[in-house]
């Protein structure tokens, strides 16, 4: 597949405007400018774009939320956080695209009708920080942003605001917060933020893979953008893959790329043939994880959510036999309790019981009873949190269980691991 | 209006109702933690989870509205599962020390546990502790965050009703701590309000610590004894000790909140310092003979050379019974209320706040489009009130425009806040009314207009700009209705109360709603005018035979033409602005009688002194600043000899007619129902009553209508200020402090513990324009005056304007003041120069 995601993160100097404009950026843009931003809208509604930070939402439709009245200050947020463990496919395109990014925001300032828009960036990439800063101070240079932009009459001013270390920083209404200034903790929806996001105003937040989609789609037509992939979540992805292949990295396919074909094709296969495939995360540490017998499931939205599982950031995470689940299971469930925002009990006071009772099984000092306390609490805090991080880590650890109950019984009866 | 089911039983509500407010009014009680009526929804402890027919997950029933049709189970056994699964969790890490923690026995947690939870715990992990030890977080709060159960209230209370955002969360997930900045000491209101609001044994009353156990408590619901908000409370006693008062949470207009004067001040009733016995000439004496020398010094006298001033911290029954007693016994017209303003300030007041047109629910006011707020620091002077006005001025569309020389806590919630010089109103009111007069002109002749040499005047006398008076009077003129807050400046200043008049009545004629609050800062102030404790009007403000207020009664005694006094609970020495005067006029009383319950400056120069009783000790009622009666109740014996001022101010009158009466509280309650129309409907038992559905508005006490109208307040001489002042000079200001108002907070230990030595504060400008720091001593000199005093500044006040709180007695403010010289300047200097 031709890419569009990727294509320029290899080139010498990708980061500059003036080699991303020769590459043909920014072309989309202008051309917009002379569209009334409902058209936008439409075109993006018609691809069938799905946001790429986790939900799939339609994005077409969320922007179509927002309330038309000019008199409303309105805002777009691209979501920079990238704090889902295996996942690091924005960053690719925030450090070598990051004008990619810029003129999907644009494209999406203009046909929401914002005038400001924030980058909310994960505190660690400093240096993706630094190529943005740059990046936005050459489109101010050259009239992609400020004042009647290209002559149109439309503004738009561009801020970089740098999170701070939490994994729910990324959860949307957070990272709102978080840039207000507040403590990052989730709000309650509704309001959803498209009627009183940030400042209490309208507020478009996008996934930066999903923002970096929007050039192509108006340069190329929606048409085009639909035929890729699945007809229910076309499109092209960004498979980060890591784990237990030859060859983890970025591979940007066409979405519902079988799981086979990405490890055995793409990837190379497993890392030694002598140990065979276990278990694959599909979507990031919150995904339920599958088997090899669930090897050609293609990787999308509704296909992975059929089993029990989810695309998430699209983070494929690969284990081989070697990997025990249990330990594989505390660890997970040790980053959710330590990034549980504390806000809500079940997450806040069950996670870290969680991590306890995983913890001591690891370490062969399991409890008979134990598995049934595990399911119990997993019952207590799912569907029952404020926010999805408290049932992603409910998920991830029912479905090692369901899988590998064995593995966890073995540990409390033998006190020790039963793949090494 | 949405009809739903809940478990099985229809009930048709409002749009938008909270599933949770629902069930209980069918009801259904439904637990929760961190819900609260008056804070913002947060949706985060989940303890009141239920099930909606047709949704996957359960839902919150604190933030979810309901919709028509729906159905919903709060009774179900997922339902009951997910209650105990939540107390399950909260009590992982609970510290469990219940036999050593305050709280047992009133706590939320045990409560619930003992209701919902699991009977068994299966946490058999090592416990996260946040501390070993509990830590001292103010004066008045003590804190063991290893109880916390996270619902926030704590934090929230602290910024959205009380305005202060010194508390938020340290760290995250179950390390997450709502504690102040690195639990660093907090320099808070010490209202303690996030103490109240804590359900389990988290945030702690540090001067309660230890020392009872709530089922040891014996309380009474009664009403705070300090400023006229009338907030409601509970105070509880132990071996003859108050030991706490406490706000209850949907009752009263304050539910849960509290200032620090009412939560922590009402321990001045244990004082060692009350007077226990009858004095005569300051030596011990039985009632016989202390009355006895009443009927002696009260004999023979003419109604026109006796007097009597009843301080605005008495019942209403005390108040009637004093006004009949020196009417009806002693044939004296001459009663007052207060010795800091003249009564001719109190009727124009009265007037201009339409006072005689009945009480006014502070929660209607806050319905209107606008609010403005004039000659009153509520922020200080009536905290709850503030309260109540920041927590649904943030939940509302509307305007709040604060005019005020001095900065404030509640500034931040205001759309405009005007900052004029002192004793100002007048002008800034005038200046309004001007403009919006002027909206019927053309842009032409309104640019004339204002222009015009009127104006100039008026906004160099108040010290404003023309463009903030211009927008304060677009705001009132585009809202349909307007409130009008004005507050005790307005008696100080009297000249304000034709403006307010004025504004009121222009508005009125634009054909808007227009409602007058008056802000108060005696706990019965309005009451004391209602019962006809002034020297013009009688109960219900019915036109009386004219007689001399406390000012005047100064001036005759000055003249040698004062035989008798008797003065209940005021401090005229302390109060009256000119102290000297005071003193040495009152030395010229040829027999004072002073019924007290301290040693107050006055009683020192008493014959006879009569030992009164604290709120704690009687019953009675007391009118609110919004014309609310409700009822005091009696939790302690009287100290000593002391007897109930009802009881004395009848028994005085008995030493001259025997039928003298009525009799008893209730009887005389009876009366004021009938003579005074206002009261006609005002009884015991509802003014107490719990509110339903978290309403704190109990409209069935708010007083009505008086029978007669009033006569429209004369002209008043300004005092106003100029602008022009020498480097050092300010002019000064006083009023209450947020610690301490009147005199009875000077004798609680808890509130001397915040603050005990007299404050001046001023501007940060001046401050550090005359190289001033916060805290340092410094030196208030006047022309007939000065003292040492700790400099505070504050943000965003009028530059040249120093205030001196009233309380302080070794500030004695009132000596600044002389008669008929108008606001005080004063000079500051470091105390050493
Ligand atoms: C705990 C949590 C963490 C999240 N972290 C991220 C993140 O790092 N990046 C991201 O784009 N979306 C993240 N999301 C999803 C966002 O809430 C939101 O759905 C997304 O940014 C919407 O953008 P999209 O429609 O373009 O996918 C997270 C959600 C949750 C609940
Ligand atoms: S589930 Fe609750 S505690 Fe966990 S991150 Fe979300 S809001 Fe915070
Ligand atoms: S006492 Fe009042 S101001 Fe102080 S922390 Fe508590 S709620 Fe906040
Ligand atoms: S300290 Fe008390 S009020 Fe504050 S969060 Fe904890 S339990 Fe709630
Ligand atoms: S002083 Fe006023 S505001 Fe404070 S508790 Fe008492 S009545 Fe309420
Ligand atoms: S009371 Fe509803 S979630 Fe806390």
């Amino acid at each position: 597949m031709e890419k569009i995601l990727l294509k320029n993160i290899d080139k010498p100097g990708s980061h500059k405007l003036d080699n991303y404009v020769r590459n043909g950026g920014y072309k989309a843009f202008a051309e917009a400018l002379k569209l009334k931003p409902d058209n936008i809208i439409q075109m993006v509604k018609d691809s069938g774009l799905r946001g790429r930070g986790g939900a799939g939402f339609s994005t077409g439709l969320k922007w179509s939320f927002i309330p038309k009245d000019p008199t409303i200050p309105k805002y777009l947020c691209c979501n920079a956080d990238e704090g889902e463990p295996g996942t690091y496919k924005d960053r690719a395109i925030i450090d070598n695209d990051p004008h990619l990014l810029l003129e999907g925001m644009m494209l999406t300032c203009y046909a929401i009708g914002a005038a400001n828009a924030y980058i909310y960036i994960r505190g660690e990439f400093v240096f993706g920080a630094n190529r943005l800063d740059e990046a936005i101070k050459e489109a101010y240079a050259k009239g992609y942003l400020g004042k009647n932009i290209l002559g149109s009459g439309f503004n738009l001013d561009m801020h970089i605001h740098r999170g701070f270390g939490a994994y729910i920083c990324g959860e949307e209404t957070a990272l709102l917060e978080s840039i207000e200034g507040y403590r990052a903790q989730p709000r309650k929806k509704p309001p959803f933020p498209a009627l009183a996001g940030l400042y209490g105003k309208p507020t478009v937040i996008n996934n930066v893979e999903t923002l970096a989609c929007i050039p192509a789609i108006i340069e190329k037509g929606p048409k085009w953008f639909s035929s890729i992939g699945p007809e229910k979540s076309p499109g092209p992805k960004i498979y980060g893959v890591s784990g237990h292949v030859k060859k983890p990295g970025l591979y940007e396919l066409p979405m519902g790329t079988t799981l086979r074909d990405l490890i055995f094709n793409h990837c190379g296969g497993m890392l030694r043939e002598d140990r065979a495939l276990k278990a694959v995360i599909p979507g990031g540490v919150s995904a339920p994880l599958l088997t090899p017998k669930d090897l050609d499931t293609p990787l999308d939205f509704d296909s992975l959510a059929a089993k029990g599982s989810m695309l998430g950031s699209g983070a494929v995470i690969v284990m081989d036999e070697s990997t025990c689940m249990v330990k594989a299971a505390f660890i997970t469930n040790r980053f959710f309790s330590h990034e549980s925002c504390g806000k809500c009990t079940p997450c806040r006071d069950g996670t870290p019981w969680l991590t306890k009772v995983l913890k001591r099984l690891e370490h062969g000092e399991g409890r008979p009873g134990d598995i049934d306390l595990i399911e119990s609490l997993c019952g207590n805090i799912f569907g029952r949190t404020f926010c999805p991080l408290g049932d992603g880590a409910v998920m991830a650890l029912r479905g090692a269980l369901k899988n590998f109950r064995e593995e966890f019984q073995y540990h409390i009866d033998h006190k020790k691991c039963m793949a090494s | 209006m949405a009809t739903i089911k809940i478990n099985g039983k229809e009930i048709t509500v409002e749009d938008n109702t909270l599933i949770l407010d629902a069930a209980r009014k069918a009801g259904y009680e439904i637990p929760t933690f961190c819900y609260q009526a008056d804070l913002m929804g947060i949706g985060s402890c989940r303890m009141c989870l239920v099930e909606i027919e047709g949704q996957r997950k359960l839902q919150p029933s604190c933030i979810t509205p309901v919709l028509h049709g729906m159905s919903i189970n709060t009774d179900s056994s997922t339902v009951a599962s997910a209650r105990a699964g939540v107390l399950e969790f909260l009590l992982a890490n609970h510290a469990l020390d219940c036999p050593v923690c305050d709280k047992g026995g009133e706590c939320e947690l045990q409560d619930m546990v003992h209701k919902y939870g699991p009977r068994t715990g299966r946490h058999a992990e090592p416990k996260f502790k946040f501390h070993e030890k509990d830590y001292v977080l103010s004066q008045v709060i003590i804190k063991n965050s290893n109880r916390c159960v996270q619902c926030m209230k704590c934090v929230r209370v602290c910024r959205e009703v009380v305005g202060r955002n010194v508390l938020g969360a340290l760290g995250r997930g179950d390390h997450q701590e709502p504690t102040s900045f690195n639990r660093t000491f907090l320099d808070c209101d010490m209202d303690g309000n996030c103490i109240e609001v804590c359900p389990v044994g988290c945030f702690m009353r540090l001067p309660y610590r230890y020392k009872s156990r709530p089922w040891d408590l014996k309380g009474a619901d009664t009403i705070c004894p300090y400023c006229a908000t009338g907030c409601r409370m509970v105070i509880e006693e132990r071996d003859g000790q108050l030991l706490r008062a406490r706000a209850q949470l949907g009752v009263g207009l304050n539910s849960e909140t509290l200032c620090a004067r009412g939560r922590f001040g009402c321990d001045f009733v244990n004082s060692a310092e009350r007077i226990t016995k009858p004095l005569i000439r300051h030596q011990a004496a039985t009632w016989a003979e202390a009355l006895a020398s009443v009927k002696d010094g009260f004999s023979g006298k003419e109604g026109k050379h006796i007097g009597g001033v009843a301080a605005a911290t008495l019942t209403n029954e005390e108040l009637y019974l004093f006004q009949k007693l020196m009417r009806t016994v002693f044939g004296s017209p001459n009663i007052d209320s207060s010795s800091r303003w003249n009564s001719d300030a109190a009727s124009a007041f009265i007037h201009a706040a339409s006072m005689n047109e009945g009480g006014v629910s502070i929660f209607d006011c806050m319905e209107a489009d606008t609010v403005l707020i004039i000659g009153s620091h509520i922020s200080d002077e009536n905290p709850v009130s503030e309260y109540i006005v920041r927590r649904i001025s943030s939940n509302r569309r509307m305007n709040l425009i604060i005019a005020s020389p001095r900065a404030m806590k509640l500034d931040s919630s205001a759309n405009v806040k005007l900052r004029h010089l002192p004793a100002a109103e007048k002008a800034v009111l005038d200046a309004i009314t001007l403009v919006i007069n002027a909206g019927k002109l053309s842009e032409a002749e309104k640019l004339k207009a204002i222009k015009d040499s009127k104006m100039v005047d008026l906004l160099t006398a108040a010290g404003v700009g023309v463009d903030e008076i211009t927008d304060i009077a677009k705001r009132l003129s585009a809202s349909q209705s307007v409130a009008i807050v004005a507050g005790t400046e307005f008696l100080r200043f009297p000249d304000g109360t034709s403006g307010l008049a004025l504004l009121k009545d222009v508005l009125k004629n634009l054909g808007k709603k227009v409602t007058v609050m008056p802000t108060l800062d005696r706990c019965n102030q309005r009451g004391a005018w209602e019962m006809g404790v002034h020297p013009s009007f009688g109960p219900g403000y019915a036109t009386a035979e004219k007689g001399m207020d406390t000012e005047a009664l100064l001036e005759a005694a000055m003249r040698g033409e004062i035989d008798a006094l008797y003065v209940v609970g005021e401090d005229i020495i302390s109060d009256y602005p000119d102290r000297e005067f005071a003193r040495t006029a009152l030395s010229k009383v040829r027999f004072l009688v002073v019924q007290d319950i301290f040693m107050s400056e006055t009683a020192k120069l008493a014959h006879v002194i009569l030992p009164g009783a604290s709120f704690s000790e009687k019953e009675g009622m007391f009118t609110n600043q919004e014309g609310r009666a409700q009822s005091i109740r009696k939790l302690l014996a009287l100290p000593g000899k002391a007897k109930r001022d009802l009881d004395i101010i009848r028994a005085v009158g008995e030493l001259f007619d025997g039928s003298f009466g009525p009799k008893n509280a209730v009887l005389v309650l009876d009366e004021i129902r009938q003579v005074n129309p206002m009261y006609s409907d005002v009884s015991l038992l509802f003014n107490n009553k719990k509110n339903s559905d978290n309403r704190l508005d109990n409209r069935a006490a708010l007083v009505k209508c008086a029978a007669g109208v009033l006569p429209a307040a004369g002209e008043f001489a300004s005092k106003a200020v100029s602008s022009r002042m020498e480097e050092h000079s300010f002019a000064l200001v006083t009023g209450s402090h947020l610690f301490h108002l009147g005199r009875f907070s000077r004798k609680s230990e808890t509130l001397l513990g915040l603050i005990k030595g007299a404050t001046v504060e001023i501007c940060e400008d001046d401050a550090a324009r005359l190289g001033f720091v916060s805290g340092e001593k410094v030196k208030v000199k006047g022309k007939n005056h000065e003292v040492l005093a700790t400099l505070k500044t504050s943000t965003g006040s009028k530059s040249r304007v120093a205030f001196i709180p009233e309380s302080f007695e070794d500030a004695e403010v009132n000596r600044f003041f002389r008669r008929g010289e108008g606001v005080p300047r004063v000079s500051i200097t470091r105390a050493n120069q």
